[in-house]
């Protein structure tokens, strides 16, 4: 399966392949430890194919481990971010195994679940090809549990052309953005750098340590990264940017800050990958896509896709976001621009982006429901010019309570179960919920 | 009218009640000088939205004006008002005595 890959690792050697917090790792040095990995795993004698995951950042023992399970036909799923999430996102896939991984170093731990025969894994299996399952936000508020066919999907990274410029890793394993990032520097034998963090801090002195000159980055990590006064970058030579809008004024004050540094737009979801886009000039909002692994139309303002790494479907949801002939709807609002190029606008529905993170209002509510206090909420986006948009809680409080007081204990209480992105940045309190403002939101 | 002394000490203030909340002990004993965010600062993203969007209610609930401190022309400023607790609290004063 992905022996192609590994050859490749043989040929690139000395040559450096991931640079981060646990040092430097060589490709010979991660094709040993891809063969270790194997060999662990060869070891648990697991008798059919098997929900393993992976917890841990980018690093070593994470790549070896994704490779490893994928050259075997198992299903890999890589946990990153924020640990609460990780006991609910386990249940869902029922993983078997955990595999615990920091830097080069891993442990394994058996995990008691019903083993799951759910059917796209068995679908898989009967194909001999190995799943990858990544988390989105679901419309109910829970996340839901997608199964790429990571067979097809290391395929279509075998005819990269080798480059060897140091690139960012700036999302993790567990996102689409993040794995297409890998894996397409791995396939290239260029140098991913993980920086310690994502904070701004991290991320510049990991540039400036390994002289990184491709940065894949959110508009709002860039607006941030403006925010914070440095901007003497002097690597860069190419910044990616994606999974939000990109305001006008924002690439403008880009452009401005980098003026060797050339900028282009990305785009991709969880359930179709990430595809080949074009930008007219450097300026511009709009983007074509241009791959070949790919279709779309616009359909009522919403971007529809059929991509040849479609998930296989979703573990723990309908397929309700594909048509009955394989069409994936976005959710995302474009508008048609000249020469077969779109713009994307934002999302359909309700939906909040806060800096490339998505949040959905229902699990944020359920929560802010539980607070001693609390009588009634709604919780919805605003446009925010720091973080693209900002998550928002209108609360009903009962009579007499100390306002002050109440919304620090409904931020602490989703602080205690959320990650620190979809808790309410502001709280306004209000007499009542009402239809007409409602309506007035949402239209 | 706010004055300078009045517009810091809301900033001090409300630092000291998002330390506790952010898990910030450092923010606690906020002065002038501390800083918010870039180099060397104590708030990420979200703790910088979630001090901005308190600052606006607070200045409404104490001086019945209704402001946006983070706007593109607070982003495009070469000096961020947003970089220390002193220039934060500059900003607003000019802010709230614009309307």
């Amino acid at each position: 399966m992905s022996s192609w890959i590994l050859k490749r690792f043989q040929k690139f050697d000395s040559q450096p392949a991931l640079a981060g917090p646990w040092g430097v790792t060589t490709y010979a040095q991660l094709l040993a430890l891809t063969r270790k990995a194997q060999a662990d795993l060869q070891a648990l004698n697991l008798s059919e194919p098997t929900v393993i995951a992976i917890l841990g950042e980018h690093g070593p023992a994470v790549v070896a481990w994704l490779l490893a399970l994928e050259s075997a036909g198992h299903f890999a799923v890589p946990l990153a971010g924020n640990a609460q999430e990780f006991p609910a996102k386990l249940s869902q896939v029922s993983a078997q195994w955990l595999v615990t991984a920091e830097g080069a170093e891993w442990k394994i731990y058996p995990r008691i679940d019903s083993s799951s025969r759910h059917e796209i894994f068995q679908k898989l299996a009967r194909q001999k090809e190995a799943g990858l399952v990544l988390f989105s936000s679901g419309t109910s508020g829970s996340p839901k549990a997608m199964v790429q066919n990571f067979t097809q999907l290391l395929k279509t990274y075998e005819n990269r052309r080798a480059n060897r410029l140091p690139i960012l890793a700036l999302l993790g394993c567990d996102h689409i953005g993040g794995i297409n990032t890998l894996l397409s520097s791995l396939a290239a034998g260029a140098l991913l750098v993980v920086p310690e963090n994502r904070s701004v801090d991290s991320v510049i002195k990991a540039i400036r340590n390994h002289s990184v000159v491709v940065l894949p980055a959110t508009p709002t990590f860039l607006n941030l990264l403006l925010l914070s006064g440095v901007v003497h970058l002097p690597s860069l030579r190419l910044i990616t940017y994606g999974t939000e809008p990109m305001p006008e004024s924002l690439l403008h004050r880009l452009h401005k800050a980098f003026p060797v540094v050339r900028f282009v737009q990305t785009f991709g979801t969880s359930e179709t990958g990430i595809l080949h886009t074009s930008s007219p000039d450097p300026d511009s909002p709009y983007l074509k896509i241009d791959d070949d692994n790919v279709v779309w139309k616009v359909v009522e303002g919403e971007l529809w896709l059929k991509s040849k790494t479609q998930v296989e479907g979703y573990i723990n949801a309908t397929n309700e976001k594909f048509t009955s002939d394989g069409w994936f709807r976005t959710g995302d609002k474009v508008e048609n621009g000249p020469d077969g190029t779109i713009r994307i606008l934002g999302r359909i529905g309700e939906l909040i982006n806060v800096g490339g993170e998505k949040v959905m209002p229902t699990e944020i509510e359920s929560i802010i429901l539980g607070v001693s206090g609390v009588i009634d909420c709604r919780v919805y986006g605003e446009k925010n010019v720091i973080v693209g948009q900002a998550v928002v809680a209108e609360v009903v409080a009962q009579p007499d309570v100390d306002l002050d007081a109440l919304k620090s204990s409904i931020r602490s209480a989703c602080r205690a179960v959320l990650s620190a992105y979809k808790v309410p940045t502001r709280i306004n309190f209000v007499s009542d919920i009402s239809c007409e403002r409602l309506k007035k939101r949402r239209g | 009218m706010i004055t300078r002394k009045q517009s810091l000490d809301l900033v001090i203030q409300r630092l000291g009640s998002l330390a506790l909340e952010l898990g910030k002990p450092a923010l606690l004993n906020a002065d002038e000088s501390t800083h918010l965010f870039g180099d060397a600062a104590h708030l990420d993203s979200i703790g910088l939205v979630t001090l901005i969007a308190d600052l606006e209610q607070d200045i409404f609930n104490q001086f019945g004006k209704r402001v946006t401190l983070a706007d593109e022309k607070a982003m495009s400023r070469l000096t961020s008002p947003f970089r220390r607790v002193g220039l934060l609290a500059d900003y607003m004063v000019e802010v709230v005595n614009k309307v």
